[in-house]
């Protein structure tokens, strides 16, 4: 269908506009309108044909001041966003228009944001570990270069704070090329990443794509779809190995399931969209590795009210290669970041992939954890003198793991007041192997608390002895 | 959120946790009453013999002259401790307390020490320090007589004489009152006998002479010490073991409580979700 036909809105509800356009020159579903709403540019999305010529549209902006009877005009295409190196560097919104006053974008290509996800027999699957240098991630958890990493939690309990942290950690170190797509959470940490980036000097190399909880529901569905299409570009085109944060992926959710009633779609359980899983899939799908190149995608996942048999939260387990669960009452305990070591889980924590060592102790530290959970009861109603010996060492040691899985963050600084600490994974499994194997039983377990390697903590340890 | 079917599992396993420590203080407090009445009812003799034993003392003169075998102090090479324990635990933490004590004591000697436990509790501890273990009582039950005791404080007194230990301790857990009980360690020889005031010691005559009631004497003393201590360390763990199934049981009771406050929350919070579809899929469906 050509570019330029020409409707009229018939109904505005809310967010959802319907416009009815000429019988033969109905804009395909996905496609893009315009629309003057008194001087500002409005940009619409065919969602669905409702019979009538009546074309059902979500809006990408504020729908105030609109009226039955303004023109549409239909782009011809989807929305398109400037992908390639001109992109890099800038702060953009869902449609693709730079937010950050610096001039114009001196993009050659625009890419749709609707695109299929690769093929079977383009995708891959290397299966190479990626360092963090965040100990409990390395140990629990490995992330793989290439992979989808998911990082679930709570209100409150450090999704963002971790994710910067990787962040930092990762992408100043990585060499390619990085993606940024804040989905519907504070705009305060937009700006914050935006001027730490820059401060930092990776911001050459980073495109952020913003669309924050001010934003109405169109936008936060479609935002992620924008970030993605411009690492897609990066991996298809130019090879690159891309990073792709995406904080929150659960706004995308929340965003497809305010609209999904006023499109018409009957409420599915506990109010979800029925096509759920659909959306998501849409999504995920797309952030794959492929021959050509790699996106390692990195996403922060608000599980609401604690509940992770959510029908949302559950959507996106499926598609992750590792999670990392953020636990409130770790969190209560003053433990960050507060990874539950016992709900985490990566694809690659095997020992042909990571090693036997790094496999042993991560699964030690894994059954110690558990057996003073289940060791809880007793001790809740029995006390710690009734414990077998046995039992006693497993407990201080895991009460001296939980301590050691604790670790201050560059980017926390300013709430621990320490300075964050890097831990390489050899470290990492040296050290919790050191406290499995009893080397450190004599250690006090305050001194395991927020430190970096198993050295500052016997130097924690001497320290804390000093003072007496 | 943790199933409902999950907490109502857990709900169970710790009512029946209740069930048992509430059975075991009361258990514990009738034996409580027994072996309490025991060890009073033992304390006239026990004073009685120390009373004799001062006025001997001060009738024979310098006792460490009279040569007794048991009142010979030597120099201290080898250390016996006598350790008394009971054989259960469930008592807070009487045990680790006593042994505790008891380990510390024993690295404070400084010359090599043999250990008597008696009591399984205080076996495994000795054992499990790999400290030098001379020989073992278990099985005391909670009714001994002096004669199950006996062979305890014969051993001690044969390997004092022999000159195998040239010190003997007892260490158990001393019944203060129901709620506390201090570890407590005491030297059983060689045998010092308090001296009393002059003013008391005389107008005795012992048959056939003060030395010869002496010695048939003071190997009594010994034995009714170790009976004594046992008697102690049974008062003191039935008393422990009440109060800390007490504890238990009121634990146990709270976190009963909580968890049926959780899984009601659990509970309720499920009926809502299912309502809030049911009534969004009728609403969807009529218009």
């Amino acid at each position: 269908m050509p570019a330029g036909s020409k409707g009229r809105v018939v109904q505005v509800i809310g967010t959802v506009i319907d416009a009815e356009f000429p019988p033969d020159e109905l804009p395909e579903v996905n496609n893009g309108l315009e629309l003057d709403n008194n001087g500002e540019r409005l940009v619409l999305e065919v969602e669905q044909h409702i019979g009538n010529n009546w074309v059902r549209c979500l809006a990408l902006g504020p729908t105030e001041g609109l009226r039955r009877g303004d023109e549409v005009t239909d782009m011809g295409q989807p929305i398109a966003v400037p992908v390639g190196r001109g992109s890099l560097g800038r702060l953009f919104n869902v449609i693709g228009d730079p937010l950050d006053n610096l001039g114009d974008v001196e993009a050659e290509e625009r890419w749709p944001i609707h695109r299929e996800a690769p093929a079977f027999e383009e995708q891959e699957t290397s299966i190479q570990m990626l360092e963090t240098g965040i100990k409990v991630v390395d140990l629990i958890a490995p992330f793989t270069r290439g992979g989808k990493i998911g990082a679930y939690g709570g209100a409150g309990v450090g999704k963002t704070v971790i994710i910067q942290e990787l962040i930092r950690n990762i992408a100043t170190v990585h060499s390619g090329y990085s993606v940024f797509a804040g989905v519907g959470e504070r705009s305060r940490e937009g700006n914050d990443l935006w001027h730490e980036m820059q401060d930092s000097g990776v911001m050459k190399n980073t495109v952020l794509v913003f669309g924050q909880m001010n934003e109405p529901p169109g936008v936060r569905l479609r935002i992620a779809l924008t970030g993605l299409t411009m690492g897609e570009y990066f991996r298809d085109r130019e090879g690159q190995d891309v990073l792709l944060f995406i904080d929150n992926i659960y706004r995308y959710i929340l965003a497809g399931m305010e609209v999904s009633a006023l499109l018409g779609r009957m409420p599915s359980a506990v109010g979800y969209q029925p096509t759920l899983s659909t959306e998501m899939g849409e999504l995920e799908e797309r952030i794959t590795t492929t021959k050509t190149g790699s996106i390692t995608s990195f996403q922060a996942i608000y599980v609401p009210a604690d509940d992770y048999t959510d029908p949302g939260i559950v959507t996106t387990f499926g598609h992750l290669d590792a999670v990392i669960s953020l636990e409130r009452s770790i969190a209560e305990q003053g433990l960050y970041p507060a990874v539950d070591p016992l709900t985490s889980n990566s694809r690659i924590l095997d020992p042909i992939i990571v090693g036997d060592e790094h496999y042993n102790v991560a699964r030690g530290v894994q059954q110690v954890l558990q057996r003073y959970k289940d060791l809880q009861d007793i001790i809740a109603i029995l006390g710690m003198e009734e414990l077998s010996e046995e039992d006693k060492v497993t407990v201080a040691r895991a009460r001296k793991i939980q301590r050691f899985l604790s670790q201050p963050f560059f980017v926390a600084e300013t709430f621990t007041g320490r300075e964050g600490r890097y831990v390489s994974i050899r470290d990492t499994v040296r050290g919790f192997g050191e406290i499995l194997e009893g080397k450190h039983d004599d250690l006090p377990e305050q001194a395991f608390y927020m430190v970096g390697g198993i050295e500052e903590a016997v130097e924690a340890a001497e320290q804390l002895a000093s003072e007496g | 959120m943790p199933n409902i079917r999950e907490i109502r599992r857990r709900i169970r396993s710790v009512q029946n946790t209740a069930k048992v420590t509430r059975a075991m203080e009361m258990i514990a407090a009738s034996k409580l009453r027994r072996s309490q009445q025991r060890l009073l009812a033992g304390r006239p003799y026990a004073d009685t013999m120390v009373e004799v034993l001062g006025h001997l003392a001060a009738q024979s003169g310098d006792i460490a002259e009279s040569g007794h075998p048991l009142l010979a102090r030597r120099e201290v090479q080898r250390v016996e401790i006598i350790h008394i324990t009971p054989d259960r635990g469930l008592c807070g933490g009487l045990n680790s307390n006593l042994n505790r004590a008891t380990g510390r004591f024993m690295l404070e000697q400084g010359v090599p020490v043999s250990v008597i436990p008696v009591g399984r509790k205080g076996r495994d501890f000795m054992v499990r320090s790999s400290n030098d273990v001379r020989a073992v009582f278990v099985d005391m039950g909670d009714r001994p007589s002096q004669l199950d005791t006996l062979p305890i404080s014969r051993l001690a007194i044969e390997d004092y004489e022999s000159g195998y230990a040239d010190e003997v301790y007892v260490s158990y857990s001393r019944f203060v009152s129901t709620v506390v009980q201090r570890p407590t360690i005491q030297r059983l020889l060689p045998v010092e006998p308090t001296e009393l005031e002059g003013s008391l010691s005389a107008g005795y005559i012992y048959e056939p002479n003060s030395l010869e009631v002496m010695t048939s004497l003071l190997p009594r003393f010994v034995e009714m010490q170790v009976y004594h201590a046992v008697l102690e360390s049974i008062g003191s763990e039935q008393s422990a073991r009440m109060v800390a199934m007490r504890n238990a049981t009121d634990a146990a009771n709270d976190m009963i409580q909580s968890l049926t406050l959780l899984m009601n929350k659990v509970r309720q919070d499920t009926i809502t979700k299912e309502l809030l579809d049911i009534v969004g899929g009728a609403v969807a469906l009529e218009g």
